[in-house]
């Protein structure tokens, strides 16, 4: 299903001719995908309670493209943790599409998260002794799937960020740029639910984050991929639907998103 | 579920240093363990192959080697009463009157080297006693000369005991025997000795006592009761069978083996904790990948695996240039000299590398790699996740 997907998004990347499918917004049902009520997170540092969230609401519909900014150290990435499965909130509930992560064990959150969600780091976070591909199949591993079939996704998600042809390369043979595809190409190469990005483009200089941008936005156009960008670039952010700024606790939201139905 | 292969072995050789001083500790260990425990295989199989239940050797009360046993002819002679005799067709009782006695002879190969041989006194009845005695080369001494039959592993380690070759025996080395044959004797300890008319050594050294009777039984039970006798009032001598006698030979190599386990031990306790370390510091070096691998979804014990594997890779890369060293080595030592403390004289044996070796190695090198993992897996397995993604 996937895979067939990927490659006529391909073929038709392939023809010039036919780019009106880039116009085509992929608008989901309005079923709510992730939803994060009443979550409070506070850290400990030396019996000393560190408030981070403090009773924070969303919901974020499937197939949006969501923008979270705010000022270092207000919970940003913390926020993104929670939704991903990485850590547990102090008290409040998170549901992803179907699962209500604060009733899973950590075995199961550990599952869920192979299956459901795609994570991109501002530092790459690629295998060093693997190559471009190897790092891509890495989390196929988890799946029961033929070799042949595994290697065909990996192919396809390359192909994706267009990276086909250094995908016998290692991670310090390639650029930041290249580096943060191929983490693009191993997040979406399980085709989850929701893609989380923590400042993916924190490293890279304005073209090369265009670049990743754009990736981003395919993705959730055509593939209706519900992402979530924690980023402290306005350019960046332009590229969302939707703008939410965590400060000290609280969310605001600064634009609606604009789905064409 | 567990990560591929070829990570792990990728990681290994990223960090060479580290693993190939671990790989050449553990080789070092693997190869004293094969070589040591082919000693002792091989002077086991020596002495195995020494000895007959149905056969008693008698000696002196005390004394736990022919060589340090002296017997009188008014013994000996009680011991042709003794129940449970063989006799040969021509109605003789098969029981063989020896004399052991040590000399000192030129190690071949060696400078100025010289070690022990035993050298035994026979009659023609000893021949009889022990059919797996076989003259390969040459032909038996004649009773009434200077003449001596060489085994072959004695012949193949020390000078002059070739057919024709001369040495001196006798109180005061004053006499001169030629070797006349060369003789194999079923890979037995008799293989190192030279043996020799027993009238031309009794006149030669002691006189008229000699060191030991062995008795050809009629069966094993027979064996017993023979013993029984023997060591009864009407002789009051010591008796045991032949197998039992050659298996407290033995008992030194078990000794032998007792320390080399120790030996081993200790240096195997060495290898865990060079291993450990060499783990510890891996994981801590690669805190942010094991993260990464959790956050993609793999399950602490998917890395705890990958440790697991590392480890036991590099051991099992051990074990195997082990083996072939320790197999090396084996092959150029074919033949060694022993020299027993029970016997005073040297024991010519073959080292040899058995399957139960390769797979003692092999449990070793595998134990060193589970035991040395054990921590470090533990730790890359409780890495906490966004911590360690967190620091660059
Ligand atoms: N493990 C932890 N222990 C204690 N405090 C923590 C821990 N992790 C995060 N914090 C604190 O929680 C707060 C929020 O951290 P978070 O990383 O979510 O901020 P952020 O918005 O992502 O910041 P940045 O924009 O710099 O990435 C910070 O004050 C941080 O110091
Ligand atoms: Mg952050």
């Amino acid at each position: 299903m996937f895979i067939g997907e990927l490659q006529r998004y391909v073929t038709r990347l392939q023809n010039p001719n036919n780019v009106s499918f880039l116009i085509q917004k992929v608008c989901p049902m309005s079923l709510a995908n992730i939803s994060v009520h009443q979550v409070v997170k506070n850290y400990h540092k030396d019996r000393i309670e560190i408030p981070v969230l403090n009773g924070l609401d969303l919901t974020i519909p499937a197939g949006q493209f969501s923008v979270l900014m705010g000022p270092s150290g207000s919970g940003k990435s913390t926020l993104l943790h929670l939704i991903g499965g990485l850590d547990r909130p102090t008290s409040g509930t998170i549901q992803v599409g179907d699962f209500n992560l604060d009733r899973m064990s950590d075995s199961e959150l550990t599952r869920w998260r192979s299956r459901h969600v795609g994570f991109i780091f501002q530092m790459y976070h690629l295998i060093p002794v693997l190559t471009a591909a190897e790092n891509v199949e890495l989390p196929l591993l988890l799946f029961s799937m033929s070799s042949h079939e595994r290697k065909q996704r990996v192919a396809t998600a390359l192909q994706v960020v267009g990276l086909t042809d250094r995908m016998d390369h290692r991670p310090n043979q390639l650029s930041g740029g290249q580096e943060q595809r191929v983490a693009i190409a191993r997040a979406i190469v399980t085709d989850p639910d929701v893609i989380l990005a923590d400042e993916p483009t924190g490293d890279l200089d304005a073209k090369t984050s265009e670049e990743i941008l754009n990736l981003l936005n395919i993705l959730n156009k055509e593939f209706g991929k519900t992402i979530l960008l924690v980023t402290h670039d306005p350019r960046a952010a332009a590229h969302g639907q939707r703008i939410l700024h965590l400060d000290k606790g609280i969310l605001s939201q600064e634009k609606e998103a604009v789905c064409v139905t | 579920m567990a990560l591929p292969l070829f990570y792990s072995w990728r990681n290994l050789l990223v960090r060479r240093l580290s693993t190939s001083l671990t790989l050449l500790l553990i080789t070092v260990i693997v190869v004293v363990l094969a070589v040591l425990l082919s000693f002792a295989a091989g002077i086991r199989q020596t002495l195995k192959n020494s000895g007959h239940r149905d056969r008693v050797i008698v000696l002196k009360p005390g004394s736990t080697a022919e060589s340090t046993s002296v017997l009188f002819p008014e013994e000996t002679n009680l011991l042709v009463q003794t129940p449970g005799i063989r006799f040969d067709p021509s109605g003789q009782p098969l029981i063989s009157i020896e004399l052991c006695i040590q000399t000192s002879l030129p190690r071949l190969g060696y400078q100025d080297s010289f070690a022990n041989v035993a050298v035994r006194g026979v009659d023609p009845v000893a021949f009889a006693i022990r059919p797996e005695i076989q003259i390969v080369e040459g032909r038996l001494f004649d009773s009434g000369a200077l003449e001596v039959i060489v085994g072959e592993a004695a012949s193949k380690r020390f000078g002059n005991l070739k057919i024709d070759g001369e040495i001196s025996l006798g109180r005061l080395g004053n006499r001169l025997y030629k070797v006349v044959g060369i003789f194999r004797a079923n890979n037995s300890s008799f293989e190192s000795e030279i043996w020799a008319p027993r009238s031309m050594i009794t006149t030669a050294y002691s006189g008229h006592y000699t060191s030991s009777a062995t008795i050809q039984c009629i069966d094993e039970s027979q064996a017993q009761t023979a013993i029984n006798y023997i060591k009864g009032p009407s002789v009051k001598l010591q008796a045991q069978k032949e197998t039992d006698y050659y298996q407290e030979l033995a008992r030194t190599t078990r000794q032998l083996v007792v320390l080399s386990v120790i030996l081993i031990a200790i240096m195997g306790l060495g290898a865990v904790f060079a291993m450990a370390n060499t783990m510890y510091a891996a994981v801590d070096h690669r805190r942010r990948e094991f993260a990464m691998l959790r956050t993609l979804g793999f399950s602490r014990i998917a890395i705890q695996l990958t440790i697991f594997i590392e480890s036991l890779l590099t051991c099992l890369v051990s074990c195997i240039i082990g083996l072939l060293i320790g197999s090396a080595f084996i092959a150029m030592n074919i033949e060694q000299d022993f020299i027993s403390d029970v016997s005073f004289s040297s024991l010519t044996y073959q080292l040899r590398m058995t399957p139960t070796i390769m797979i003692s190695c092999l449990i070793l090198a595998c134990g060193v790699g589970i035991a040395g993992a054990l921590a470090p897996a533990v730790r890359a397995s409780r890495i906490p996740i966004l911590e360690a993604l967190r620091k660059a």
